[in-house]
Formats: C-alpha cells, sequence, structure tokens
C-alpha cells in the first residue's frame, strides 16, 4: 500500500468562515493522504466540518489556509474553469439523494459528465451501456429515474461518476436515503469497484455501522483528524 | 461542452414542458403575428394604390370635370341651362402650355344603357385616340379604334372586358362585329379592352365597363347638350369635356406643369367645377402615409415584444430558481459557468425564435382572413419574415441573458442544497 501513488494529500488545510467581522473556523489545520485503491470513510458528528471536507475535497470550494495536492499537483489559484475541468476528469461525484435528472434516460443521465468532456455521441453511449452493465442495470438504459427503485437510482448515479474514468469516487452519504438492504446491496457495490477495479473511494458518512467496511476511516471532530490521517 | 449537445439539451428541456413553452412565448406570438398581419394588409394596401395610380399612369396629368350640384340662382325655374366643367377653350390654353406631350380627352355620352328594359351600370364615353395606351389598358379581342373611324365618324365601339357578361348572355363567344343599340343609335363592337387594376378613377368609371367610341363619332350624335327633365322642371346640362389625360414630357417638373394648369383654370372657372390629380404626387403622397404607418406599427411591435420579452424573463428567472439543484450537479459533473449560461441562453432563444415563427403563422392566418372577409389586399412580405425571426432571436437574447447569467453564477455548494 505504502508505495501506490498518492492520490489526495492535504497540509496543514484550513477553512475559516466570514461572517461579517465573525471569523468561523471549521477546518483547523488537516492533514490527511490517501493513496490510489484505498477505500477510505471521513466520518464525524454534525459540525465536525464534515460538509466542507468534501466541498473542498470535491473542488466545489477552495480552502483558506494550507494545501491540497491533487494526483500530485497543488489546488491552488485555480480559475472557476480549471476547477470545473478537474472535477470533469478527476472527480465522481454521488449524492446521498442522487441528483438523477428526471427527464433524462438512464443512458442520458449516465453520459452528463462525459458530455462536458466533449466525449463524441458514439463512443459515449458505448461507455454508458458499458458502465450500466457493470452496475448490473443494462436492461433499464430506456427507464427514466422515476421507474427506479432507489437502490437502482444509486447504481446508476455510481455509474455517471465512473464516466470519465476519475482518479477518485467521491461519496456523499450514499445510502443515506436508502432502506438497510438497498444500502447493503450499494455497499457490496462499492466494494466490488474497489476489489475488482481498484477504484479510490472516499466515502463521507456519519453512520457509524458502515465503519468496518472502509480500509481505513479518517475521523473528525471539531475541524480536525482525530484518528486514521495515513 | 459540444454545441451540438448544447442545442440538443435546450430543445429537450422546452419540449418538456411544451404547454408551459407555448404560454410563455404568447406575447411573442401575438406581438410578432400583429405585425405580420399589418405589414401585409398595409403592404396589400400599398399594392394596389400603385395599381391604380399605375393605371392613371406615371407621367399623366388628369384633369376632370365636376357636376356642380347647386343649380345657379333660379332654383324654381322650370327650365335651367347648367354649363360647367372643361371647356374646348381649357383644352386649347393647356396645349399651349410648356411641357405637355399630348392631350387625350373623353367625354360621357350621358346616356342610359340598358338590356331590354334592365338599366345596367355601364357607361358610353367617347374618346380620342390615344386613350387606351394613355391609361394603360390592352386589347384582348379584336382592335383599338382606328384612325379611319375617327375620320369617317364610324358608329363603332370598344366594350371592356367586363360589359360582354352584362350585355351578352354567358354561352356567345364571338362578340366581334355584332351590335349594342342604346339610344341615338347603333355600334358595331371592334374590340374588347381590359384594364389590369379594375379600379376606378377620378372622372370615369371602371374602364372595363365602359364602351368606348371615337370622338367624331359622339359629338355627332349625341351633343354637347344633355337635357334632364322632371316634374315641371327641364335642366340642360351643357359640358365641353369630362375628362383630359395630359401626358407630359418631363416627369421632373409635373408638380409645377399641375400648378400651371390649375391657377390657370382658377382664373378662368368662377366656379370650382374641375378637379386635378397628379398621379405621382398621389404616390409619393401614399408613400409618407405608408411611412408614418410603419413607424406607427414599428412602435406597437417594439412595445408588444418588449412586453413578450419580460414576461419569458420572468420565467426563465423562475425556471433558473426551480433547477438549482439539476445546475449544481452539472456543475459538479465538470459544467463551466459558461455550459451553464449557454444552456439557458440558447433555451430562451429557441423559445422567442419558436414564438416568431409560430407568430408569422397566425399572422399569415390574421391577413388571410381579412382578405376573405373585408376584402382587403394583403401581402406578406419576405422582408417582414425575415425581420420577425430576427427581431425575435435578439429579444431572446436581450432578455435571456440575465436569467442565464443567474444560473451560471449560481453557488454550486449551494444549489446542491436546494430541494
Amino acid at each position: 500500500m505504502e508505495n501506490r501513488p498518492e492520490i489526495i494529500r492535504l497540509d496543514q488545510l484550513e477553512k475559516t468562515y466570514y461572517l461579517g467581522s465573525l471569523e468561523v473556523p471549521v477546518l483547523k489545520g488537516i492533514d490527511m493522504s490517501i493513496r490510489q485503491g484505498e477505500f477510505i470513510g471521513i466520518m464525524g458528528v454534525s459540525g465536525s466540518g464534515k460538509s466542507t471536507m468534501l466541498n473542498i475535497l470535491g473542488l466545489l470550494d477552495v480552502p483558506t489556509g494550507g494545501h491540497y495536492f491533487l494526483d500530485g499537483e497543488e489546488v491552488k489559484n485555480f480559475s472557476d474553469n480549471h476547477l470545473a475541468d478537474l472535477r470533469n476528469e478527476k472527480i465522481g461525484f454521488i449524492f446521498q439523494s442522487f441528483n438523477l435528472s428526471p427527464h433524462l434516460t438512464v443512458a442520458q443521465n449516465i453520459e452528463m459528465p462525459m458530455v462536458y468532456a466533449e466525449m463524441p455521441r458514439k463512443i459515449r453511449r458505448a461507455r454508458a451501456i458499458e458502465l450500466a452493465e457493470q452496475v448490473n442495470l443494462g436492461h433499464r438504459l430506456r427507464h427514466r429515474p422515476a421507474e427506479l427503485s432507489g437502490g437502482e437510482c444509486q447504481r446508476i448515479a455510481i455509474a455517471r461518476a465512473l464516466g470519465n474514468r476519475p482518479s477518485y469516487l467521491l461519496a456523499d452519504e450514499p445510502t443515506g436515503n436508502l432502506d438497510e438492504k438497498t444500502s447493503d446491496e450499494i455497499m457490496e457495490l462499492f466494494k466490488e469497484l474497489h476489489r475488482e477495479h481498484n477504484t479510490t473511494i472516499v466515502m463521507v458518512t456519519h453512520n457509524p455501522e458502515l465503519e468496518p467496511l472502509f480500509d481505513r476511516v479518517v475521523h473528525l471532530r471539531d475541524g480536525r483528524v482525530v484518528k486514521g490521517e495515513g | 461542452m459540444l454545441i451540438r449537445d448544447l442545442y440538443a439539451l435546450s430543445l429537450h428541456n422546452l419540449l418538456l414542458h411544451k404547454i408551459r413553452s407555448l404560454l410563455t412565448s404568447l406575447g411573442i406570438i401575438f406581438g410578432v403575428g400583429s405585425v405580420i398581419a399589418m405589414l401585409a394588409i398595409s403592404g396589400g394596401a400599398k399594392q394596389a394604390a400603385l395599381a391604380q395610380i399605375a393605371v392613371m399612369g406615371i407621367d399623366n396629368i388628369i384633369v376632370y370635370s365636376k357636376t356642380l350640384r347647386k343649380a345657379g340662382s333660379s332654383e324654381n325655374a322650370r327650365s335651367t341651362t347648367l354649363e360647367y366643367g372643361l371647356t374646348h377653350l381649357d383644352l386649347a390654353n393647356i396645349r399651349k402650355m410648356e411641357n405637355i406631350e399630348h392631350i387625350t380627352t373623353a367625354r360621357n355620352a350621358r346616356i342610359r344603357i340598358t338590356k331590354g328594359i334592365e338599366p345596367l351600370d355601364v357607361q358610353m364615353f367617347w374618346v380620342s385616340r390615344h386613350f387606351m395606351t394613355d391609361l394603360n389598358c390592352k386589347i384582348v379581342k379584336g382592335r383599338w379604334l382606328a384612325p379611319s373611324d375617327f375620320k369617317n365618324s364610324m358608329a363603332v365601339c370598344v366594350i371592356g372586358k367586363n360589359v360582354k357578361r352584362k350585355l351578352f348572355k354567358l354561352g356567345e363567344k364571338n362578340i366581334i362585329g355584332r351590335k349594342i343599340h342604346v339610344p341615338g343609335g347603333a355600334f358595331s363592337i371592334v374590340g374588347i379592352l381590359e384594364n389590369n387594376s379594375g379600379t376606378t378613377i377620378e372622372g370615369i368609371n371602371n374602364l372595363n365597363e365602359t364602351i368606348f367610341i371615337p370622338s367624331t363619332t359622339g359629338r355627332q350624335i349625341f351633343t354637347e347638350y344633355t337635357t334632364e327633365t322632371g316634374p315641371r322642371m327641364l335642366k340642360i346640362h351643357h359640358v365641353e369635356n369630362d375628362l383630359m389625360v395630359i401626358k407630359v414630357q418631363d416627369t421632373q417638373v409635373i408638380d409645377h406643369t399641375a400648378k400651371r394648369i390649375r391657377s390657370l383654370l382658377e382664373k378662368t372657372h368662377k366656379d370650382k367645377d374641375w378637379g386635378v390629380n397628379v398621379p405621382l404626387s398621389l404616390l409619393r403622397q401614399q408613400e409618407s402615409t405608408q411611412n408614418i404607418f410603419t413607424i406607427v406599427m414599428g412602435s406597437i411591435a417594439a412595445i408588444s415584444l418588449i412586453v413578450g420579452g419580460i414576461g419569458i424573463m420572468n420565467i426563465m428567472l423562475a425556471n433558473v430558481y426551480e433547477r438549482r439543484k439539476e445546475i449544481g450537479t452539472r456543475r459538479a459533473m465538470g459544467a463551466k459557468k459558461r455550459d451553464i449560461l449557454f444552456q439557458f441562453l440558447i433555451e430562451t432563444v429557441f423559445l422567442t425564435v419558436m414564438g416568431g415563427v409560430i407568430g408569422i403563422g397566425l399572422g399569415f392566418g390574421l391577413a388571410a382572413s381579412v382578405t376573405h372577409f373585408s376584402g382587403m389586399p394583403s401581402d406578406v412580405s419576405l422582408w417582414s419574415i425575415i425581420g420577425s425571426i430576427t427581431i425575435s432571436g435578439i429579444v431572446g437574447v436581450v432578455f435571456g441573458t440575465y436569467p442565464a447569467w443567474q444560473a451560471a453564477n449560481q453557488n454550486p455548494i449551494q444549489a446542491l442544497k436546494a430541494e
């Protein structure tokens, strides 16, 4: 594990919000490293800085201090367009409420990040079919999200996240909206991706039951890593 | 994002809400529709006016006699003689003026033409030789009055094409050589004349409903005096000329020539028993009226398009708010601000251009139904169509930019949290 390349390295990462004259430090110097192929859980109670961390890892927000290296490159002072390109190429987002577009078919939903990568239509469609099959929903391509169960929706969302072969998957409470059985199935899919395709996965959750499934768990408390910085 | 995908996405979003899209673009639809219809009707009116003016001839000055209703001083007199209209002296005087090429004259025979005992709406005019060419008519059958007809005062006539229909039975084909019987004599038909416009001009009614005879013949048979009898009264009308069509040499100074004719007639006639028309200046008048009309129309169009555009902007703003989560998701997936901006902008432009296209259809329909029910001519010009589509597109860009900018500048974190 130690000799695998580092996908993410956070070095004394800080994030402070300014509400008028009030300073609200949320992340207070995070040191963390995630290597290729790791299945990492980021856990903590609400208010521990989990969401802020997720936004920064997902390049939706920028830190106010410290350094964030993604694939060895420091993310710093990048333009909005550059950040969008990085999100498109390197990060596969998975959301708690799936965020599928209800008016698009399963295939079109899976194609969405590939559209922004300007992938030609035919290649995109072939890749969408391949991904749908990978999540065992090859027969659902022409359906719309409303015709699918919650578990199926999340599988589609996972297939979508894999479209541009990202450096890692960033999942935000992916089982939060699912019942226990479906939740187990989705976790099984993540483990399968991790085991068979060596996919790097970062999952933010507050569900302690999932803890045993991760390679390593980063515990956040009050804006600091208390355990598992790697 | 590829342009093609962008178009497909925007179109897809519009087609999702067909009814909403249609309602949203109603302002544009009605705005464009009414403009197209109005322009078509004013274009039709212009065409009609042009046709009428063309009949009168662009290098002509038309001088005509007016009947005086006021019968002199003694209304109760048993017999009165009314003398009015253009005289031979007027003709001679005008002939002496500068810039006159030649003058064609016509006089109404003032007889009642009947078919059996049924009066017909047909008049007989005795005319000089250039009448046909100067008034832009053509012969559809037979021939025009020949110089020998004038020289020998022949009892021949040329009839307007509608006269045939009124005087003869439907099945009768060859009527050349047939005779028309009127009070005063019988005239052999030598030709049928057609005037394309079918319009009336002052001093003479529809040329297609008129019978023409040589002036020499007319003067012999009918004289310049006409009597009108009533209960215990007798009116004698003395009219020397009803119509003069004066062809000028140089149209540049046609207004000046007309002015001189007017002042001549003002000096020699004590009553206003004459009128002067200059088709060319009527054309100019028509054009300036047209310009005013266009300005008024343009203002109405601009207002309705602004109102329509504001309506669309409103809906698009609501649309952006409604689709925040989608915007956030797209941003997370790698959409750039400009991808979102163009997605919404193209959606708005599609909406307005589609509205414009539907509006053009509506305008066509309106113009056609106005023509159908009121008989006003209409003519949809290609330019009004191209202009409408272009302006619809511009309205889309103008009123779509702000909502699209709002969409593009949503904070992705906030947008993702939206429900």
